[in-house]
């Protein structure tokens, strides 16, 4: 696989184009993480550009999540590598990492992310204060965040007080508040019906445009994918491509 | 009701290895220490029974002297029954986060309250018993340590702290009935509503009406005090010592709210992370946090009785009076130094049983890049500021009984003060270094639940 655009192992080209082709904000290259004799990812390439979704999908155990922390710097690769606008963001200590993950990344999970002994406000408030953002500051931006993806008037519910779909917006609004260049969402709608997934889908996908982030999400659910501007479909770690694989 | 019972072991073992560890080690500390001080007891009224009446060479009574000293040993046993009996109860609701979701959903399949109640009954009881088991063996290893401190003139002997057979079978069925009365206690949100359990919702704050039980016990022994000398002695003797087994008692209750107040004060406050967290679980669970700084409360109100210790000196002109005061001095200090100790151990196991119980939360926070010195600093947050109110509060309230008993004097003794902020200061020490002792936990757990298994 080539890069689209510009190699993030390398430095920037200069371009002279008035209306730039989206760059690669995310790049993976020969990806490959083993757990003991088991083989979780083999030789995993992948492009992430600016704004763009990616649905990353597959059968259980097939290393989709495991692509995912490798992607977000929560595991290191064995080998290979992975660059955020091309600066390689796969080695580095775990504190490196994880202020790579506070700073540049934001996480929604299936369920359980959000501190039951916080009222919603501010749980979306403190990835803001772990970066420095003033309480004051970090509590007006969650009640903005809050009340742009419907949820006005309950900011001082706590988690268990919120219903499955409420919760996850919740989770959006903390992953989008320190204005992260990519959003991972591991099975985020994993706990929900249909219908409730199908509009936290649809919050997940505009918010995250919205706020320019890239978004990748992990499902083995084709209605959750076909949200997402394009999907990797990995097997047994190796990507497959085919009609499975066709954007949508 | 067979079915459900054959399920208590395995909800044990889904509960945690470790936490149920954690429970017998707390059970087992309860049941040595209980044992050494009863056994000191025991050994005080043996020698007592053994001293002829009359007097000696100076005039003096050394069966009445034998008897003060079991007056004395009393009051410790007194001031040490509800930190030990406070561990044990904390032991049994120990994992209770954890435990309370998987009896809730067994309650929504149809489990009825009753069955809820005997598995989890069963269940903390057998831990119980372990703890006793192991406890009565930690006895009998202490044993030569409490033979080396002199009373009398002379250190006692096993034979004399040997608490008998019928001691033994004693702490067998008490520390399980507790374990299991404490853990019902707990189970009452399971039983009374399964969903409330589910869903976590806010707790209400609790009432300050609270604080109302801490005061009346307080004037009533100020009353009896006050009337005393109408009293036959031992009357008054066994009110006092009643009273302030009860102050005691109810500074339990009072310092949850306490530390409820404490709480929503830092919220207000918080500009930080670790602070805001560390206030908003005080708030949504005080009585947790009461169990973790409960220990050191009850020590801090054990120290503030001993202010009076220093005013205790030696003359050298009646050899006599001087043993019976260093033996005092020495009394309250190994007191003090028991209460320190059960306390430390109690806030070391709560500290660790709250990490187990947050494991996935800590494990999620630290996946979106929270950095794991925001755990350390919240867990010492929330310790540290109710530690250091509820010290106060209970040696403030020691000190009261001390100025109702001697008067003023009790407590203007520059000495006596130095003790208490000596002790005070010693034991908070004591219990940040407990609390610091779960950062390894912490980080093994982090380490464990990084990846979810897809």
């Amino acid at each position: 696989m080539s890069l689209a655009t510009a190699d993030p192992f390398r430095p920037p080209v200069p371009t002279t184009v008035a209306h730039p082709a989206p760059q690669v904000r995310l790049a993976a290259r020969g990806l490959v993480k083993r757990f003991g004799a088991t083989v979780a990812l083999d030789g995993v390439d992948l492009d992430l550009a600016d704004g763009e979704s990616l649905a990353v999908m597959g059968p259980s155990g097939s290393g989709k999540s495991t692509l995912l922390h490798c992607l977000a710097g929560i595991l290191a690769p064995d080998q290979g590598g992975v660059a955020l606008r091309g600066r390689d963001v796969s080695s580095g200590s775990d504190r490196e990492r994880s202020l790579l993950r506070r700073r540049h990344y934001g996480f929604v999970f299936q369920f359980g992310q959000l501190l039951s002994e916080l009222p919603a406000v501010e749980n979306v408030a403190l990835p803001a204060m772990l970066l420095g953002t003033s309480r004051r500051e970090a509590t007006e931006r969650a009640r903005q965040w809050l009340a742009s993806l419907g949820l006005a008037g309950m900011e001082g519910r706590r988690p268990g007080e919120l219903s499955g779909g409420q919760a996850q917006r919740v989770a959006v609004a903390r992953a989008l508040i320190t204005g992260p260049d990519v959003v991972f969402a591991d099975e985020p709608t994993g706990a929900l019906d249909q219908a409730t997934g199908a509009d936290v889908m649809r919050v997940l996908t505009e918010a995250t445009r919205a706020a320019g982030a890239s978004l990748v999400v992990v499902t083995h659910d084709e209605s959750v994918a076909a949200w997402c501007s394009r999907r990797l479909v990995i097997v047994d770690g190796r990507e497959v491509r085919g009609p499975l694989a066709g954007a949508r | 009701m067979k079915a459900v019972l054959a399920l208590a072991p395995r909800l044990q073992r889904s509960g945690g290895s470790l936490t149920t560890a954690l429970a017998v080690v707390a059970f087992a500390v309860t049941t040595a220490m209980g044992l050494s001080v009863l056994g000191g007891l025991l050994g005080f009224i043996d020698r007592a029974d053994r001293v002829p009446e009359g007097l000696d060479s100076h005039g003096v009574s050394a069966h009445e002297n034998a008897e003060l000293y079991v007056i004395l040993a009393t009051i410790a046993v007194v001031l040490l029954v509800v930190p030990l009996v406070s561990l044990a109860g904390a032991a049994a609701r120990m994992g209770v986060a954890r435990r309370d979701a998987r009896l809730a959903t067994l309650r929504l399949l149809g489990v009825t309250a009753r069955e809820v109640r005997v598995v989890t009954a069963v269940e903390t009881a057998a831990q119980g018993l372990a703890g006793a088991v192991l406890g009565i063996a930690g006895y009998g290893l202490l044993m030569p340590v409490w033979t080396r401190i002199s009373f009398q003139g002379r250190p006692f002997d096993a034979g004399e702290l040997w608490v008998g057979f019928a001691g033994i079978g004693g702490a067998l069925v008490v520390v399980p009935l507790v374990a299991a009365a404490s853990a019902l206690v707990s189970l009452r949100r399971v039983v009374v509503s399964p969903l409330g359990v589910a869903r976590r919702q806010t707790p209400p704050a609790l009432s300050w009406l609270r604080t109302l039980g801490l005061l009346a016990a307080v004037g009533a022994f100020g009353l009896v005090v006050g009337a005393a000398g109408g009293m036959p002695q031992m009357i008054a003797v066994a009110l006092l010592v009643g009273l302030l087994g009860t102050v005691f008692a109810t500074l339990n209750l009072v310092g949850p709210w306490i530390v409820g107040v404490v709480g929503r004060v830092m919220a207000a406050a918080a500009r930080t992370p670790a602070t805001l967290l560390a206030a908003r679980r005080l708030t949504d669970d005080p009585r947790a946090a009461w169990r973790v700084v409960g220990g050191l409360g009850m020590a801090a109100f054990v120290a503030g009785c001993l202010s009076v210790l220093p005013m205790f000196e030696t003359t050298g002109e009646d050899p006599a009076a001087d043993v019976i005061t260093r033996d005092i001095v020495t009394g309250g200090v190994l007191t003090l130094a028991i209460a320190f100790a059960v306390a430390a151990v109690s806030a070391g196991i709560m500290q660790a049983s709250s990490v187990l119980d947050r494991k996935r939360e800590y494990a999620l926070q630290r996946l979106a890049g929270a950095p794991v010195e925001l755990f350390d600093a919240a867990r010492r947050r929330e310790v540290l500021a109710p530690l250091l109110l509820v010290t106060g509060t209970s040696s403030g309230v020691a000190l009261l009984l001390v100025v109702l008993v001697i008067g003023t004097s009790g407590v203007t003794n520059v000495s006596g003060l130095a003790l208490v902020l000596g002790f005070l200061a010693g034991g908070v020490a004591l219990m940040l270094a407990a609390t610091e002792s779960s950062r390894p936990l912490l980080r093994s757990v982090l380490r464990e639940t990084v990846v979810r298994a897809d």
